[in-house]
């Protein structure tokens, strides 16, 4: 079986070596490398297209050695890989705004808002509201440091997953 | 082995307890007899260069509430640090009041009892989440134990057990529920419903949280945890002040309900790692290490080789946090 991968790797030397030997020593066998350093991103990555021949399960094992080592894939077989980001705020949501703090996350390439709860207090300053990210996967961060901008400037508590 | 004890409070007194119920035990096994030669409260001292009762000690203390009552031995308004000098002891037990302003009197006298060239055990956080690299340099200079499993998460293990049982593994990062209180408090509003005001009001009527419970619902506490665990178990140089701190008081009941519809809870969580010191709640998930009820603390530890190891006990009380300071004192005595 083959399977295609693209991963996103720092554009540092010895990145790839780094990935490559791990994956060699699973089982499978590794087909191309085409590594597009041309197309660096704004964090400074570089995605990397991988073709692996092996049976399933040693393909499941790369893709969780990967994980381990922090390394993000962000496509396989052609299907960009989804995380799902979920945060809850609680403050003053309604009168801040809510479409700009939604649009203010659906900006970010990749991201959108899939779902978002909303549940009022008593209190109008301590209302909550519920947000689900999907992003491309390895936008975690940068959703997360987007969100914590919008709370620091509107007074927002962030309940993050750990 | 001659201990001063240095406070007798909730700890002290467990200690006492402990001393008590178990000498007998450290004897057989270890060939260890732990002596309270000194002990101190705010009315003063009591000292026997032979050793204290320790049963006699906490009779007295529960009926007049002062140790200067002792039969003979008392003396009252004395202070501490003259204590330090008007007795032969090995080991110095500190115990007073967390003090996060300057960390006193524990520090000084911590510091004393280290130019003394006398072993320190702690439980008390305000010295350590404030002055961490002093207090190590003064036990290093002097060539004695210091220890303080007793200050992060009372009876579970942590310190110890991430130098002495994970010795060969790097710790990444430590995530963890460090207090009992605001743990007690978000599991109650959890499965009540209820709102934040009146969960806090129960649990101060139970006695969990404190008249004052700033310390705890502001994440304080946890944050002093963040500092120690940070500079004894990742090898840091940092400070309460490098803490980035959100409590709980801002928590509410529909917040609650709009995690669990996803599956997951509010806790209360330390996130100790050399890019992040954070005290913050989060959500976790159902079901998972993080999700323990009630006063219970826990912490996963990230280790490059043994991947996650999780931990979870009592954070606080009397006999618990007293058995951590007994875990230390055996631990001191068999390396000697
Ligand atoms: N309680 C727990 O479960 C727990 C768990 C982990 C860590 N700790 C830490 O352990 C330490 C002790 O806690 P605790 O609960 O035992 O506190 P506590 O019940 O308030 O007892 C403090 C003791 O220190 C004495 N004291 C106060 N100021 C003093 C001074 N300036 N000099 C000498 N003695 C002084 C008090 O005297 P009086 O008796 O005369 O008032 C009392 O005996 C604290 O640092 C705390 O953060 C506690």
């Amino acid at each position: 079986m083959r399977t295609n991968l693209v991963l996103e790797l720092l554009d540092v030397p010895g990145q790839l070596v780094g990935v490559l030997e791990p994956i060699g020593g699973l089982g499978a066998n590794i087909v191309t490398v085409i590594h597009q350093r041309d197309v660096k991103t704004e964090r400074g990555t570089v995605p990397v297209q991988i073709t692996l021949e092996g049976d399933e399960e040693n393909l499941d094992l790369v893709l969780k050695e990967l994980e381990r080592l922090g390394i993000s894939v962000i496509e396989i077989d052609g299907v960009l890989r989804k995380e799902k980001i979920t945060t809850i705020l609680i403050g003053n949501i309604v009168d801040r705004d809510v479409k700009d703090t939604m649009d203010q996350i659906n900006q970010l390439q990749g991201v959108r808002v899939a779902d978002l709860d909303l549940k009022m207090a008593e209190e109008p300053l301590e209302s909550s509201a519920k947000i689900i990210v999907e992003a491309d996967y390895g936008k975690r961060d940068e959703v997360m440091d987007k969100i914590h901008k919008i709370a620091e400037n509107k007074d927002f508590l962030v309940i993050s997953e750990v | 082995m001659k201990i001063c004890l240095m406070g007798f409070g909730a700890v002290g007194q467990g200690v006492a307890r402990v001393i008590s119920l178990k000498n007998d035990h450290l004897n057989d096994k270890y060939g260890l007899d732990v002596k309270i030669v000194a002990v101190t409260d705010t009315s003063g001292a009591a000292i026997a260069e032979e050793g204290l009762d320790p049963d006699l000690l906490l009779e007295i203390k529960s009926k007049t509430g002062k140790v200067c009552d002792y039969p003979e031995k008392g003396i009252s308004d004395l202070d501490a640090l003259s204590v330090l000098d008007q007795v032969e002891y090995d080991c110095l037990v500190e115990v007073t009041p967390t003090n996060i302003q300057d960390g006193e009197p524990a520090k000084t006298l911590m510091i004393k009892a280290m130019a003394d060239k006398k072993d320190v055990v702690t439980s008390n956080k305000g010295p350590l989440a404030l002055s961490f690299s002093d207090l190590i340099k003064n036990a290093q200079e002097n060539d004695v134990q210091f220890k303080f499993e007793a200050s992060v998460g009372g009876a579970m293990p942590i310190i110890n057990f991430a130098q002495q049982t994970l010795p060969g593994c790097d710790i990444e990062s430590i995530f963890g529920i460090l207090n009992g209180t605001t743990n007690f408090i978000l599991s109650r509003m959890t499965r009540e419903g209820s709102s934040y005001e009146n969960t806090l009001q129960e649990a101060q009527q139970m006695g969990i949280a404190e008249t004052d419970p700033t310390q705890d619902v502001e994440g304080i506490d946890a944050a002093c945890k963040t500092v120690i665990l940070a500079n004894s178990i990742l090898g840091m140089d940092v400070t309460l002040k490098d803490v980035e701190l959100d409590g709980i008081s801002r928590i509410t009941s529909e917040s609650i309900a709009l995690a669990k519809k996803e599956g997951f809870l509010i806790k209360l969580i330390a996130e100790v790692s050399s890019h992040t010191l954070k005290v913050s709640p989060r959500l976790v998930r159902e079901g998972s290490p993080y999700s323990v009820e009630g006063t219970l603390n826990m912490a996963t530890l990230k280790t490059d080789l043994a991947d996650e190891v999780t931990v979870v006990g009592r954070g606080a009380g009397s006999i618990e946090t007293a058995a951590a300071i007994l875990s230390d004192l055996v631990n001191i005595w068999k390396s000697k």
